[in-house]
């Protein structure tokens, strides 16, 4: 009996032993979990779920659980069957958190009502009407040889304004545009006996100045504004010196583009655009202390950083928003790590310049204009996270054995060497939602390592920001699916220009709008306006270009012999942010300039970019001799 | 409780009346059509289907501006009409109307409406105010923007039906129109919109093929 036992034990312990590789990342807990035979690894199962909480936190308990619970259920175990793993190896978390915020740096002021720049969808009639505004009410007591442009509120029926407007004329006053609160523009012009331009839809009408003289134009459908656009012009319709002319200018700037607009000539308006200031940063390298504005921009910022290569920390302008940025990473690095706030030094940041939708100061028609502004990624590293504190923890609750594995970056690498044809030296890319990281391999198994802030969470927030919504949850859905307009309730346009059509009805809350095309021909009608689809693809594609190539040349830059990206070879891709349908590819065309093999790694020829990490793990229980 | 009174009075009123000319409603219907003040419905003919891709098509129930004059809440139902013509014009679109005999169900008569519709989108509302917009593609009971609660439809609301009609048809893609909605809406209006439909229905006369309608306003 004892004699049967006891080589089942040893079989058990030693031969046939199961361990768990799981890679806590920013946004997700990878499992991979693998029947070890000796040196021999058969992995059985993966599985995946969200980060609960900050990662190396005790809160990633109940994510681990449940990556890991999902991998035992796929391997045939219970899902809550714990025991069954002999060993957990946890990742030794690289120590970086990273932070996203969006800085608006100019802003559009108008004074005294001098100009009205908003765009109703529909305008009525179609020319330019030059004259004075007047009063709706007054269009009675107005001299026949007077030239007007009633302003008429919201009170008044379109029926009753047209039959006044039609007295008006009669008498021989010269109606030559309108101005309108509601949006009766096209009902008023089609009961006229002539065409004038009317822009309608101007909330604050109360606020337009009357008894000034004034232009309005309307442009035909499908062109824009060509006079009001033009400083010249607006010189020429209102007499203006060369002295008044260059102050005109930011006005006509903000006209053009639209298909109606009113200039209205006050003694002291103006439209002035104004720099917010956003704060300065400030950026100790090797060589010392140097000073950005953020308000320069995000080419100014980023050949400052530079300069100070490698950086050793970043601070912002006390008393600005970049300061509280600032500030904000560290306490949170700080909470977390329990190391004093003066220990933790921002290592990187990325800066990115974004256009904003913001509302117009001193708008009289709720007008949007698009001012520029730039979004900050930064990145904190401090010595390590309390990776300890948390397998002992794991250790507790779930009663299995927890080891702490080798370095993120050299796991990830012997995860990605699992990619068939790939071979050291090699360089990983593993762009994740916080932070992208490089690693590069030589042949004798060095490795350098680098760790660059902006990645899928930076994305998010300027797609956010440029197409004016707050939801982080929609931007990463527009981020990861791409787009489609619905154009029949059988068939959609996508993005490319090709057709599909299908057997079902579509859901008709998606029927004539810009819809996200989700992998299980699901539709997501974007609620976002009248917007076309090549907005919203634009600005998805800018923000994953300005982040994810940007931040994948500056990596290998750091981490390539020689800082010389041409003498890398080959690039795997790993990583969530690698699984996107574009950024692949965006990638590889960059890196193809370089002469790089580059692509998207394929973890066992089974997994794609993600488990990588989890992969190493397993892979090194055996290398460290177990 | 003094809603209830009220309401009370409101339905023996009505029922009262409809026990009176209950078994003459049909007549009524076929009858010469009653006016009703701000507009002037003359019928010209079945309806048929239209080409134009500029129409929108404005289906109507058996009695609207004829025996019933407003909305469950009171509003003329010229205002109403003349409301949903003016959001349409202002998008640069006109409107048709037909008025539906067989049914007064606002699912198959709007839906009737836009298989009639050159553009493909039509509208049905009911004499109490409850109003779709639907597209000839879609299954009679799906649609594209339905207001189930006419208590609380109003004029401006009216405008914006008639104005998302027409952006559907223009192939754009207009944001909802933002529908209230009021939780007293249900008990204070149930059983008159009962009484309501009931009569609309009395109107109701199953081998009469829509017909179209030229519409003035005065």
């Amino acid at each position: 009996m004892r004699q049967c036992v006891i080589p089942w034990i040893f079989e058990r312990m030693n031969l046939m032993a199961i361990v768990a590789g799981i890679d806590i990342g920013n946004a997700t807990t990878e499992t991979a979990l693998a029947r070890v035979d000796g040196r021999n690894v058969t992995f059985i199962a993966t599985g995946i779920s969200d980060t609960t909480g900050i990662k190396g936190t005790l809160q990633n308990i109940a994510g681990l659980r449940a990556s890991l619970g999902m991998a035992l259920e796929r391997a045939g175990f219970k899902r809550d069957e714990y025991g069954a793993v002999d060993v957990i190896r946890l990742n030794k978390a690289a120590p970086v958190i990273g932070d996203v915020a969006m800085e608006t740096v100019t802003e559009t002021i108008v004074t005294e009502s001098t100009m009205i720049g908003h765009n109703p969808s529909t305008p009525g009639g179609v020319g330019v009407g030059l004259g004075t505004t007047i009063s709706f009410e007054g269009i009675d007591a107005v001299r026949t040889d007077e030239t007007v442009i009633p302003v008429i509120g919201a009170k008044h029926d379109y029926d009753f304004v047209a039959a006044k407007i039609r007295e008006a004329i009669a008498r021989g006053v010269k109606v030559a545009a309108a101005i309108c609160q509601s949006d009766d523009g096209v009902l008023i012009v089609n009961r006229l006996p002539c065409v004038i331009p009317i822009v309608d839809e101007v909330s604050a009408i109360e606020r337009v100045p009357l008894g000034m003289r004034c232009c309005v134009e309307v442009a035909p459908p499908g062109r824009v504004v060509e006079l009001l656009a033009n400083p010249y012009d607006i010189a020429t319709l209102f007499d203006l010196s060369p002295e008044e002319t260059k102050q005109i200018v930011p006005v006509a700037r903000a006209l053009v583009g639209n298909r109606s607009a009113v200039v209205i000539r006050t003694p002291l308006g103006e439209v002035k655009e104004r720099r917010i200031p956003a704060g300065e940063l400030y950026i100790i390298g090797p060589q010392g202390k140097r000073t950005v504005n953020v308000e320069d921009g995000a080419d100014a910022i980023q050949n400052t950083i530079l300069a100070c290569c490698p950086v050793e920390n970043i601070f912002g302008q006390p008393g600005t928003n970049v300061g509280g940025m600032m500030e904000r990473v560290r306490r949170t690095m700080s909470d977390l790590t329990e190391i004093p706030i003066a220990d933790v030094y921002i290592k990187d940041l990325l800066a990115v310049d974004t256009l904003v939708p913001q509302k117009v100061v001193g708008g009289v028609a709720g007008e949007f204009s698009l001012e520029s502004g730039v979004a900050l990624a930064v990145m904190v590293k401090t010595e390590e996270l309390p990776m300890q504190k948390l397998a002992a923890a794991v250790a507790r609750d779930l009663g299995v054995k927890v080891e702490v594995g080798g370095v993120e970056a050299d796991m990830a690498i012997r995860g990605a060497l699992t990619t068939p044809g790939t071979k050291p030296p090699i360089a990983i890319l593993d762009l994740g939602a916080g932070s992208s990281d490089a690693s590069f391999m030589r042949t004798d198994g060095t490795v350098t390592l680098t760790h660059l802030a902006g990645a899928g969470n930076m994305v998010n927030t300027i797609i956010a920001s440029e197409l004016g919504f707050e939801s982080m949850e929609l931007a990463e859905a527009i981020k990861r699916n791409p787009l489609c307009r619905v154009e029949s309730a059988f068939h959609i346009r996508q993005e490319d220009g090709t057709v599909r059509f299908f057997g079902e009805p579509i859901d008709p809350s998606a029927y004539g709008r810009v819809s996200l095309l989700h992998d299980n021909d699901f539709m997501q009608p974007l609620m976002l306006g009248n917007i076309n689809v090549e907005r919203v693809r634009s600005a998805r594609r800018k923000a994953k270009q300005e982040v994810f190539v940007k931040n994948a040349i500056r990596a290998l830059e750091q981490v390539a012999p020689n800082n010389n990206i041409r003498l890398v070879d080959y690039v795997v891709l790993v990583g969530g942010s690698a699984k996107d349908f574009e950024i692949a590819n965006m990638i590889t065309d960059a890196l193809a300039r370089y002469g790089i093999v580059a692509g998207r790694g394929n973890i066992r020829s089974t997994e794609g970019p993600r488990n990588a990490v989890a992969t190493g793990l397993v892979l090194s229980s055996v290398a460290d001799g177990q | 409780m003094q809603i209830n009174t009220e309401l009370l009075e409101k339905i023996v009123a009505e029922v009262l009346a409809e026990i009176g000319g209950g078994s003459s409603g049909a007549s009524v219907a076929t009858a010469a059509p009653e006016e009703v003040a701000g507009v002037k419905l003359t019928e010209t003919g079945k309806a048929a289907r239209g080409t134009d891709p500029k129409e929108v098509v404005l289906a109507i129930s058996p009695a609207f501006a004829t025996t019933f004059k407003k909305t469950i809440t009171g509003i003329p139902l010229a205002d109403v009409l003349r409301q949903v013509f003016a959001g349409v014009e202002e998008e640069g679109l006109h409107v048709r109307v037909i008025r539906v005999y067989h049914t007064a169900d606002v699912a198959f008569m709007s839906h009737l409406g836009a298989r009639l519709s050159g553009s493909g989108i039509g509208i049905g509302i009911l004499s109490r105010g409850t109003s779709i917009i639907h597209q000839r593609d879609l299954n009679p009971l799906s649609n594209l923007e339905l207001f189930p609660q006419a208590p609380v439809i109003d004029l401006p609301a009216f405008r914006a039906i008639g104005k998302n009609a027409a952006k559907y048809a223009k192939g754009e893609s207009p944001n909802p129109v933002p529908t209230k909605n009021d939780p007293m809406a249900r008990p204070r209006y149930q059983g008159l919109a009962a009484l309501l439909h009931n009569k609309e229905a009395s109107f109701i006369d199953r081998s009469k093929a829509p017909q179209e309608l030229s519409v003035t306003f005065e």
